[in-house]
């Protein structure tokens, strides 16, 4: 039993991990309609972001994540200009667009290889301390994980309440026509969502310094869980994306209890198709 | 307030396809003028030119003496050109109160959307009792008069609304027929109304253009469309 | 030397792997991210079969051709049902998932060591030891892989998938089975992929699962898109450039990993510019027929038919809370052109739905020649004889007008993959003949002159007349259009309008739904007056147009 709630803390500790990267990609995806996979990539990049400024320049924590989080926003921005709008501009069919994330993809993740190697980035020293509630060991680096997405989740809800832009953001997601027929600059709002999507993304990325280290390829399971967790979660929903995101982690961890470790990975795309077979919109979804 | 709009040889459509040619039309400032034609006959291609939703092949748009042709809408919704698209397009996820914010985004000067927003209530007092209910849970007709009430937060001085009577019962047709009147009188805008409803929308016009296959093929008094055995000849 | 002949073993491998690809992508329009997985399966089938078990050719090769089919049948399950970003990401998964199967189940795949030693092939007691030797083999298994291919891509069942690929809703109503195709064409395009998996792991001896990742399907994926979807030719294109162009970056000087690297950015870049410059590909989609080889005998067209009355009755339908159609009895006879008029949201469109299998009725019976229509999907009818055009066209745009007519025509052998590569004359004879069949319909629809034009560059009456082109090929004597006429010119609609009523002068059944009531006084001896789901009066055009109730319902 005791295994069991420690089980599901960590599965809620990764899942917040999971949340985060889904949130991000819902967002860019909700609004834009791109399936942005080259997010995974620049997920990567903002971490040897963070490693750069925390490795090499010996950078406090913060400073690291600040730097994540503008690498990954600049990043996604010129993903969007550079890549993306062209196809936009010429109605390209979105297929087109997806296949063109592909190759950005390709093209970013060997970027990495070539400038940093193939070698796992770690940062020495990560936050130490234990928390002990009841049965449960909570780690340093575990309470930031949660902590971080704690703050992100909040700041975005204040945001796409709150801002001006940010209602632009919520009305493009839910009908990107009546938002151009209200007024609202649609690519400036693409350009928002990109910014902010990857930004959200770059919090986690320095923060898996700590944990698994950061290595070129992670780019690929990055974006795939956030596109799996943004599907089970229902297209178009942000509240979805998170709750996609925990249930992948979740399942993921008390999957464990059955199953060995080999197979862990692929209880969460399991969880996909069951999803998917029952709520073909998935949990939130109404498109 | 109130503003005309002029076209001049208007050529619009899609692709390899023509939907309209050569559309001449005059809206007064301050008139209610009504457009009619059976399905496909490019009302809606005229309108979404218009209003910059989609690019015109040829032809020139005045919104008052502002040439508008083939600019975004953005910039015509900030000159006071409102359009209320087929459909009732409403914010599903976000609520009535939302919706109408949204409505106003283009309004630099907040202060003013307060009382435009209690003008909305007024003309629609069904909004005010659910303006805390997500407008996709609405019906049609009560998401139609949001979808009217959105394009009425910036204080428009023309509206286009495209067949806004589709779907839609009898009483609530004349709700939405009657608050385009109110609309017209009390804050002057200009009114654009494509239809298919032909009796209920011929008696506020006054003025009825009719297209036929991309072409306008009638142009002044509304007064004969009223008989309906003449108005199959022009459908 | 020796290097030269690797790269001309990789490239054959990878035209295996491209063209078999390019049959899902390109054709089908199915977007099955999966296609490393399935060489990945075939390679390791191989390995077991002939390294860990030792069986000689040919079995790991039939063995490994079988299992990747039926792993290619099962995911294409889920692509039954869903497409677009969902079929992405689902084939995508499984990709994951069959690699996270062949690390850790260790006992038979070695697990992340993979498998060595696979023993080497031999020819004539040739030891295949190097590319020098191996190249043959990999280049007459290439050339057989892309004949199964190119054979498939030219006949009429691949005709069928552009078609789907263009619209799935219209091929349906053509009569295709399309769960059939899908089935089909991912079974042969993984087979396919297997078959690459045998040559790669006799090549290099040895597999191991990180060699078949999702980088390695976008790779593919550049092959086909920088040659041309829907060209195999242009999938050969597509290998050779991606396969040798990287090697021009052997002059410049750098380390190996890099160069590696540095390869893979190349062609991700290569991807995004030709998608910016030239989406199609290097080499256009290549039309199945031409009507150059028309023979000259051209079968008449409207000849007698035999209609029979289409009858519905009770009808209804609901959608939610909403009654679309109630209490619908109708009944089209042969010989004459009946209209199907009313206001907007009247209910036309459904009923028609329901009158051509494409929605089931809550209550109430189809009947035609006396067999109920009950169950049977939108393909099965077209069979029975009835068959439907779409209000918004539904075109197979991106072929041509005339191949637009032949996917139409009713039982062709060429349909079916046995008769394609088993009975290649009868499908090559019968293929003239449709040819020519196909061409007297698009001339006496007035088309005649632009068989060999894209449907994309027909004006719009053009388009109008190919719908039309396009349902009497189906051969079924009862017709139901859908605004076949709306939107047209005084002077088109005077071309087209004859077409209908020698239809109808022929016997077949023909109903219309439309807007314009010049039309429906000109064509239709009878007409029925829908609105609010029932039918409110049925009569001559003059009876119903000068009845004052129905003009105001009709303008409501």
């Amino acid at each position: 039993m005791d295994l069991l709630v420690q089980l599901l803390a960590n599965g809620l500790v990764n899942g917040s991990h999971y949340a985060l990267l889904a949130l991000g990609f819902g967002l860019i995806f909700g609004t834009t309609r791109v399936v942005h996979f080259a997010y995974g990539p620049i997920y990567a990049v903002s971490a040897y972001g963070a490693w750069v400024l925390a490795a090499h320049f010996g950078a406090p924590l913060w400073v690291a994540m600040l730097g994540s989080i503008v690498t990954g926003a600049v990043l996604g921005v010129l993903s969007y200009i550079v890549v993306y709008r062209p196809f936009e501009r010429r109605g390209s069919p979105p297929l087109v667009v997806l296949i063109a994330s592909l190759g950005l993809f390709i093209v970013i993740e060997n970027a990495i290889g070539v400038v940093f190697g193939t070698d796992t980035k770690v940062v020495p020293n990560p936050p130490s301390g234990i928390l002990l509630l009841g049965p449960l060991v909570v780690t340093g680096s575990q309470m930031l994980q949660v902590g971080a997405f704690v703050v992100v989740s909040i700041a975005l809800g204040l945001y796409l309440t709150r801002a001006r832009m940010g209602k632009a953001v919520l009305a493009m997601t839910d009908n990107a026509e009546m938002a151009r027929v209200i007024g609202i600059d649609t690519a400036r709002v693409s350009i928002i969502a990109f910014a902010i999507g990857s930004a959200i993304a770059a919090v986690p990325a320095a923060l898996i310094l700590f944990k698994d280290g950061a290595t070129a390829h992670m780019g690929f399971l990055a974006v795939f869980m956030a596109f799996v967790a943004v599907v089970v979660g229902g297209v178009g929903s942000l509240r979805g994306a998170v709750v996609g995101g925990l249930v992948l982690g979740v399942v993921e961890s008390t999957g464990m209890i059955r199953i060995s470790t080999e197979w862990q990975s692929m209880v969460a795309f399991v969880v996909l198709f069951i999803v998917l077979l029952f709520r073909p919109r998935g949990l939130f979804g109404g498109r | 307030m109130s503003v005309s709009l002029k076209v001049r040889g208007l050529a619009a459509g899609y692709g390899t396809k023509r939907v309209v040619e050569g559309i001449d039309f005059d809206v007064a400032a301050g008139d209610i003028v009504l457009l009619l034609g059976h399905n496909g006959a490019g009302k809606t291609t005229f309108a979404r030119a218009l209003f910059g939703l989609l690019e015109p092949e040829a032809g020139q748009v005045w919104l008052g003496d502002k040439e508008i042709t083939g600019r975004s809408p953005a910039r015509n919704v900030a000159d006071g050109f409102a359009f209320v698209p087929q459909g009732h397009g409403v914010f599903r996820s976000l609520t009535v109160a939302d919706n109408l914010e949204l409505g106003g985004f283009v309004e630099s000067d907040r202060s003013l959307l307060a009382e435009r927003r209690e003008r909305v209530y007024s003309l629609f007092p069904i909004l005010a009792e659910r303006s805390t209910q997500l407008a996709g849970t609405m019906s049609g007709g009560q998401q139609q008069m949001l979808a009217i009430g959105i394009a009425l937060m910036h204080a428009p001085s023309f509206m286009l609304l495209d067949e806004p009577s589709i779907g839609l019962a009898p009483n609530l047709v004349d709700k939405v027929m009657q608050s385009v009147v109110e609309i017209n009188r009390t804050m002057g805008t200009t009114i654009l109304i494509i239809e298919q409803n032909v009796k209920a929308s011929l008696p506020i016009a006054r003025r009825a253009a009719v297209f036929k296959t991309g072409q306008k093929i009638y142009d002044g008094d509304p007064a004969p469309l009223g008989d309906h055995v003449r108005l199959m000849e022009y459908f | 030397m020796d290097y030269l002949l690797h790269i001309l073993v990789m490239v054959s491998l990878y035209i295996v792997l491209a063209s078999s690809f390019n049959l899902l992508i390109g054709y089908a329009g199915l977007f099955a991210l999966s296609h490393a997985a399935f060489f990945g399966v075939g390679a390791y089938a191989t390995a077991i079969l002939a390294g860990t078990y030792g069986l000689g050719f040919p079995i790991p090769l039939i063995v490994g051709v079988l299992v990747t089919a039926v792993l290619g049948v099962v995911i294409a399950l889920p692509a039954l049902r869903i497409g677009g970003d969902y079929l992405v990401i689902v084939t995508l998964a499984l990709q994951v998932i069959v690699t996270t199967v062949l690390i850790n189940w260790t006992s038979l795949t070695g697990g992340t060591d993979g498998i060595r030693g696979i023993p080497r092939l031999e020819v004539f007691g040739v030891v295949l030891d190097s590319p020098g030797k191996f190249l043959p083999v990999a280049a007459v298994t290439a050339a057989i892989c892309f004949a199964i291919a190119w054979r498939l891509g030219a006949s009429p069942f691949g005709r069928a998938l552009k078609a789907m690929r263009e619209n799935e809703a219209a091929v349906q109503a053509v009569g295709k089975n399309v769960v059939a195709m899908k089935l089909t064409v991912f079974a042969i395009a993984s087979g396919l992929a297997a078959v690459a998996g045998w040559l790669y792991a006799h090549y290099f001896t040895f597999v191991s699962a990180d060699a078949f990742t999702v980088e390695l399907t976008i790779y593919m994926l550049a092959m086909v898109i920088i040659g041309g979807t829907g060209n195999l030719l242009g999938s050969v294109v597509g290998a050779l450039v991606l396969v040798a162009l990287p090697e021009l970056l052997k002059f410049v000087d750098m380390p190996p990993d890099v160069a590696d690297k540095a390869r893979n950015m190349l062609y991700g870049l290569l991807l995004i510019v030709m998608l910016r410059l030239r989406p199609q590909g290097l080499l256009p989609e290549s039309a199945s027929a031409s009507s150059l080889q028309a023979p000259p005998e051209r079968p008449p067209v409207a000849t007698r038919a035999e209609g029979a009355a289409l009858e519905g009755k009770g009808l209804a339908r609901r959608f939610g809370g909403i009654v679309a159609v109630r209490d619908f009895d109708i009944s089209i006879p042969p010989g004459r052109i009946t209209g199907l008029i009313g206001p907007n949201g009247a209910g036309k469109t459904t009923a028609f739905n329901l009158l051509t299998g494409f929605l089931q009725p809550n209550e109430g019976e189809v009947t035609y020649r006396g067999r109920s229509l009950r169950g049977l999907k939108p393909h099965q009818i077209v069979r029975t004889g009835v068959a439907r055009s779409f209000q918004d066209l539904k075109l197979f745009t991106n072929m041509t007008v005339l191949e637009n007519v032949l996917v139409a025509l009713p039982n062709q052998s060429g349909d079916n993959l046995w008769n394609v590569y088993f009975r290649p004359w009868k499908v090559r004879a019968e293929e003239r003949e449709n040819i020519g069949r196909a061409m007297a319909i698009l001339e006496f629809v007035g088309l005649g002159d632009r068989a060999g034009d894209l449907a994309s560059d027909l004006s719009y009456a053009e388009e109008k007349l190919l719908v039309v082109a396009r349902l009497l090929a189906t051969g079924a004597e009862a017709l139901l259009f859908d605004e076949p006429l709306s939107g047209l010119a005084p002077n088109a609609l005077a071309k087209v309008m004859p077409v209908f009523r020698r239809l109808a002068e022929s016997g077949r059944t023909l109903c219309i739904i439309e807007h314009n009531l010049d039309v429906i006084r000109e064509l239709c001896s009878s007409v029925v007056f829908l609105d609010e789901g029932r039918k409110l009066a049925e009569g001559t055009p003059e009876q119903l147009m000068h009845d004052p109730e129905l003009s105001e319902r009709y303008f409501k």
